[in-house]
């Protein structure tokens, strides 16, 4: 990007000098001046200028000018309305006009108090009305979805909406109905909306026409906290604000980080926050006891049972975890079984490395790529939803988006980003190997992302690796099998391993997961309840801070206090944690300085990382009959989404994706029924098809949970009529 | 003067022009086989110096226009007919369309010479069923004529929405998405449909331009006043006894137009009132009936020549009532994108109303020239103008009528008013209904 050419521009007598071609409204920011504005938003795309607002005299030019659709050129004399009574009466007119029809029922609204139709009347409104008749009424609310309500009264029309849906995740599903004083915002064919990042509108819209539902009267501003953490839903850990009202949370809010998520979010980690409050949290310990079966009990007796059956197992300790772990409870944890107990077998979802180190880039800069080459058969926003933004964003200023390789387009340009998103990737392995054959390490705005499937993994094997040095040991019989966390909890191969163990103990937030199979249940937290460091799949470490507090101690407490038990010292404070992780993986950084918005920093002082032993992925089946089967866990899916019942539309159809030409040859057509069968056992599951240009060929793309049963490879014929009527 | 001599219609009364054999007998596309004969630079510079002014309202040179359109362009070049003639009071195009296609399509080829385009697009219109249809046989007989040349004409039917005669609503609504206008800049000749340089030009410029090379710029310039060259097609609508559309010679004045030309106002009416340029023009007074019909003369009386669509208005005409048909056309019309236009329409009906119940007080009337003034100038587009401008006027020059209505507690016309051949209510521009409120 060249530097390009300065220019002075005049606003307000005062003199500015900006890059030739920066926005107006921008270039008197940097002159330290509002120009008020509702439609503009940069990350919309191109300005439209439909709100009037941002109105401004420029010389040379009879009409006022919407500020916001010009840009910045050399001697360019600009008057705001605080200089120019032509624009302060244009400015006023602009609101006068907004208010005709708005209903003022800012009382009883919930964007009152944050928002900026209210700052910009009080700024630069009339103070009184004109408009004597009855204001225009309309049918409201309207639940665009069972997570956004939609006010038609308060809406101002800027089209904040959908351009957002348009142009940024292209879904083309929101849109204006009618026209002039009767255009209303609606859904495509008044079809619920629906998709990855509908939330995002509700933080776009500037007044309280689009609002989440889970927030509607439940707080006023001056009564709310937000508190800066990062989302722990995924490996992308974009930075947002927890709302927090009298100690729970509210809502989730974007809290822009440039170079991760430029302020944009996925519903799946803006409204999942309600499984805090799940009907079927677990608060206290509970213990399996002979005849009576489980029953809850205290702390002490708890840390007492978890110390006996710890001892009992004689270093035969396996433990399952989770990947959303912070750094601070895994190295907690891992001090106590690896230094405490001998015991060294932990057991990850999926395999980590530290292969990609060489080809670290921020995911921003996914969005200046010229080349995107995306491999793997899960689709991205399925697996980390933001980055698909960013595939987009590229998509749209003209870069490449390839499913598979093309050797030519890679060496044709000058910045290409790798991406591998679903299974075969080993931990990153597979498209660093990929990179380096590409020749593309240390290339300036050249690297490569693998998209794991845990929010932390990486964080989770640094801990590890910090708290020994010892060698794995040969697994033998099991003696205790410590499940941490709810991702764990549901896995099946943990399941199945808990089988051969002589005890189980669990750390599970809800009770649902927990039940019948442990001796001992300890209460586990989420994300939003947690001091801490993740690191996300760029290698970012993050800081989450503590939004909510957890109905039971954190894991760090009581892993204090058992480690204690066992002669280990365990500070039961995530900073004082931190700090010893941090002088063997993050080059001695302190916990203060991981910042609120973390840089890329990479790993200075990188320990020789420990391969974990992932969970075996089931073999690739790459040739023999039928369709290879994908078999993917949905963005919309897991412990936290099943307890939102707002969440619940969001969820998989019964569908079987595959690319046309494959359904062409088997003549399936797209929304026929389907049966897929297993080729090795038989086992037939009826679905939907749909055909899709992102599947490749020769692939059958379920999600996991309409694919029970099914492996390796499946035939795919057409339902039959009986088939296809039966349930 | 009036002129014999005629343009855009030369030869349609003498001869059937909508057929190719007709046309041609009448020296239909010889002056395209000169045009490409030209370095298309040349054409450019004929049109310059004819100054040929677009004919769709806002008067811009067609040439200088054209010169607009880069000579290397790095994407396709598009031209595009503006054939979505609703200005209310306006039917030029359609009588253009309907007897003279193939010189619409002659000036579409020679005007994409000119500024090297392969593809033009002309958007007429979703009303103009005939004149679709007529248009749609003469390309055929072009086109199987061999006389396109490599040059794509498409034929798109609007929707109904005035909004897509505006240019920038035409290319998104050609573009397939909702007609609304775009923010200038960037204008259409750098980045216009499909985001390439697009020339868009009104039917009646694009059909004057084969005359334009026939006779010369030289010749063409000397018909009418300098700033306003040539002949305009008018249509005269109102209250005359011959309405129609009149190829005249620019600087015709009015008095000519509608005693000498249209017979006068029937029933032994007085004329009240003129409205010179199509609805979205301020009203002229029966004082100013000697005005020309130039340019710079209708500026010069505070008003503009438009779509070249004259109303004469008899004294029966109530101005609180026109001015309300007015508002609510363009309430209904307003595509509801920019704010001023969208509420200020709906806001200028609403006192009008009120004026014409005879509930308002004086301060409405400064209320109803105050939301004028604050929709004009401030809108992304002219549409709001267009409703701001002529409303304002009404008032400005029959206040004493609006006052009456007022201090009366209603119509002085006491409902002998009568609007009949003026402007069409609303309801019958809507092939759906208008949306209803809800009851609050």
């Amino acid at each position: 990007m060249s530097a390009g050419e300065t220019v002075r521009v005049t606003i307000d007598d005062t003199d500015v000098h900006v890059r030739k071609g920066t926005g107006l409204v921008e270039t008197a920011l940097a002159a330290g001046i509002e120009i008020p504005v509702f439609c503009y938003e940069p990350r919309l795309g191109a300005p439209i200028g439909a709100c009037r607002m941002c109105l401004v005299e420029i010389e040379g030019m009879p009409k006022l000018q919407a500020g916001c659709t010009l840009t910045a050129q050399d001697g360019m004399v600009v008057r705001t309305a605080r200089t120019s009574a032509k624009a302060a009466e244009g400015q006023d007119a602009t609101l006068e006009f907004i208010l005709v029809n708005h209903p003022l029922d800012c009382p009883v609204c919930d964007k009152g108090g944050e928002c900026p139709l209210q700052d910009l009347t009080f700024r630069y409104g009339p103070g009184n009305t004109r408009m004597s008749f009855e204001k225009l009424t309309l049918e409201k609310p309207i639940p665009i979805s069972p997570t956004i309500s939609l006010d038609r009264e308060r809406c101002i029309l800027c089209y904040r909406c959908t351009r957002f849906s348009e142009t940024v995740s292209e879904d083309g599903q929101l849109v204006a109905r009618n026209r002039g004083a009767m255009s209303v915002i609606t859904t495509f064919e008044d079809e619920p909306y629906r998709g990855a990042f509908t939330g995002n509108v509700t933080e776009l819209c500037p007044v309280g026409a689009l609002l989440p539902t889970q927030y509607r009267f439940q707080a006023r501003p001056w009564e709310i906290v937000n508190t800066p953490t990062v989302c722990g839903m995924c490996p992308v850990g974009c930075n947002v604000h927890a709302t927090v009202r009298e100690g729970r949370v509210k809502r989730i809010l974007s809290r822009n980080h440039p170079e991760v998520d430029e302020g944009w979010l996925c519903d799946k980690g803006r409204f999942a926050f309600t499984h805090l409050r799940a009907a079927d949290r677990i608060v206290d310990p509970i213990k399996r006891v002979r005849r009576r079966g489980f029953e809850p009990v205290g702390w002490d007796e708890a840390l007492d049972e978890a110390e006996r059956l710890l001892r009992a197992a004689h270093g035969r300790v396996v433990v399952a975890l989770s990947g959303s772990e912070t750094v601070e409870q895994a190295y907690a944890l891992a001090k106590l079984l690896r230094r405490g107990l001998g015991s060294h077998q932990a057991m990850l979802p999926e395999e980590v490395t530290d292969a990609l180190d060489a080809y670290r880039l921020p995911l921003s800069a996914i969005g200046d790529a010229q080349v995107v080459v995306v491999l793997g058969d899960v689709p991205v926003h399925e697996r980390a939803p933001v980055v698909d933004l960013w595939i987009r964003a590229a998509r749209r200023k003209g870069a490449k988006v390839l499913s598979r390789l093309d050797r030519k387009a890679v060496r044709e340009a000058e910045r290409v980003v790798l991406i591998w998103s679903g299974p075969g990737g080993r931990g990153g392995a597979s498209v660093a190997e990929l990179a380096e054959q590409l020749g593309l390490a240390g290339k300036a705005g050249c690297g490569a992302f693998h998209l794991p499937a845990t929010p932390n993994g990486r964080g989770i094997s640094d801990a590890w690796a910090a708290a020994s040095d010892e060698e794995e040991a040969e697994a033998g019989s099991i003696g205790l099998l410590l499940v941490s966390g709810d991702e764990a909890a549901e896995n099946p191969d943990v399941r199945a391993l808990a089988e051969r163990a002589e005890s189980v103990v669990v750390v599970s937030m809800f009770h649902g997961l927990a039940a019948g199979w442990a001796n001992l249940v300890l209460p586990g937290t989420s994300y939003l309840e947690r001091d801490g460091t993740y690191v996300n799949l760029e290698g970012r470490l993050q800081r989450l801070r503590r939004a909510a507090t957890p109905p039971a101690p954190e894991e760090l407490e009581w892993l204090s206090r058992l480690a204690a038990r066992f002669g280990v010292e365990v500070a039961p404070y995530a900073s004082a944690v931190f700090e010893e992780v941090s002088a063997r993986c993050y080059g001695g950084l302190t916990f203060g300085e991981v910042g609120e918005r973390a840089p890329l920093r990479g790993y200075p002082a990188a320990p020789e990382q420990v391969e974990r032993a992932p969970v075996p992925e089931p073999a690739e089946a790459t040739t023999g009959e039928g369709l290879r089967l994908v078999a993917y866990k949905p963005l919309f899916s897991g412990p936290a989404v099943e307890r939102v019942p707002e969440l619940q539309f969001q969820r998989p159809q019964r569908e079987l994706e595959l690319a046309p030409a494959d359904a062409k040859g088997l003549g399936i057509r797209n929304g026929d029924a389907v049966v897929a069968a297993a080729a090795q056992n038989g086992t037939s599951v009826r679905l939907r098809a749909r055909l899709s240009n992102d599947v490749r060929p020769g692939v059958a793309r379920v999600a996991e949970e309409h694919a029970a049963g099914l492996r390796g490879r499946v035939i795919v014929t057409p339902a039959t009529p009986a088939e296809a009527t039966a349930q | 003067m009036p002129i014999d001599e005629q343009i855009v219609l030369a030869g349609a009364d003498e001869h059937d022009l909508t057929k190719l054999a007709g046309y041609r007998e009448a020296g239909g596309y010889a002056q395209l086989e000169k045009a490409r004969a030209m370095e298309p630079q040349q054409v450019i510079q004929e049109l310059l110096d004819s100054n040929l002014r677009g004919r769709g309202g806002a008067f811009f040179a067609a040439g200088r226009k054209a010169s607009f359109i880069p000579r290397e362009p790095a994407r396709p070049v598009y031209l595009t007919v503006n054939a979505d003639e609703s200005e209310p009071g306006t039917f030029k195009d359609r009588e253009i369309m309907l007897r003279v296609p193939h010189r619409l399509i002659e000036g579409c080829l020679v005007v994409a010479h000119a500024i090297s385009s392969k593809h033009v697009f002309i958007y007429i219109r979703g009303e103009y069923l005939t004149e679709f249809e007529i248009l749609r046989e003469a390309l055929q007989e072009a086109r199987r004529a061999d006389l396109l040349g490599g040059v794509t004409i498409v034929l798109h039917r609007g929707a109904g929405a005035y909004i897509c005669g505006e240019e920038t609503g035409l290319l998104e609504s050609l573009e397939g998405k909702r007609g609304q206008p775009r923010s200038k800049p960037p204008f259409p000749a750098i980045s216009g449909l499909y985001a390439s340089p697009t020339l868009i030009n009104n039917v009646e410029t694009i059909a004057t331009v084969p005359k334009v090379l026939e006779i010369g710029a030289a010749e063409y310039a000397k018909i009418g006043p300098p700033d306003s060259t040539g002949t305009r097609v008018f249509s005269l609508s109102g209250n005359v006894v011959r309405g129609g559309n009149y190829e005249l010679e620019n600087g015709t004045t009015l008095r000519e137009l509608i005693y000498d030309v249209g017979g006068g106002i029937p029933d032994g009416r007085e004329l009240k009132a003129i409205i010179p340029g199509g609805s979205s023009t301020p009203v002229l007074t029966a004082a100013d009936v000697d005005t020309p019909l130039d340019y710079d003369a209708l500026a010069k009386a505070g008003t503009m020549f438009g779509s070249g669509a004259i109303i004469a208005i008899d004294d029966r005409c109530c101005m609180v009532q026109l001015g309300l048909r007015v508002a609510q056309f363009y309430m209904h019309e307003s595509c509801g994108k920019c704010t001023p236009c969208r509420v200020g329409t709906r806001w200028m009906v609403q006192i009008l109303h009120k004026i014409e119940d005879g509930s308002a007080a004086q301060a409405d009337l400064g209320l109803l020239l105050d939301v004028c003034d604050r929709i004009l100038g401030k809108c992304l587009c002219p549409l709001g103008d267009a409703a701001a401008m002529p409303v304002a006027s009404y008032v400005n020059k029959f206040r004493d009528e609006f006052r009456a209505h007022i201090e009366h507690g209603g119509c002085p016309f006491g409902g002998e008013s009568s609007l009949d051949h003026v402007f069409a209510p609303v309801d019958q521009h809507a092939l759906t209904p208008v949306p209803q409120e809800v009851p609050a």
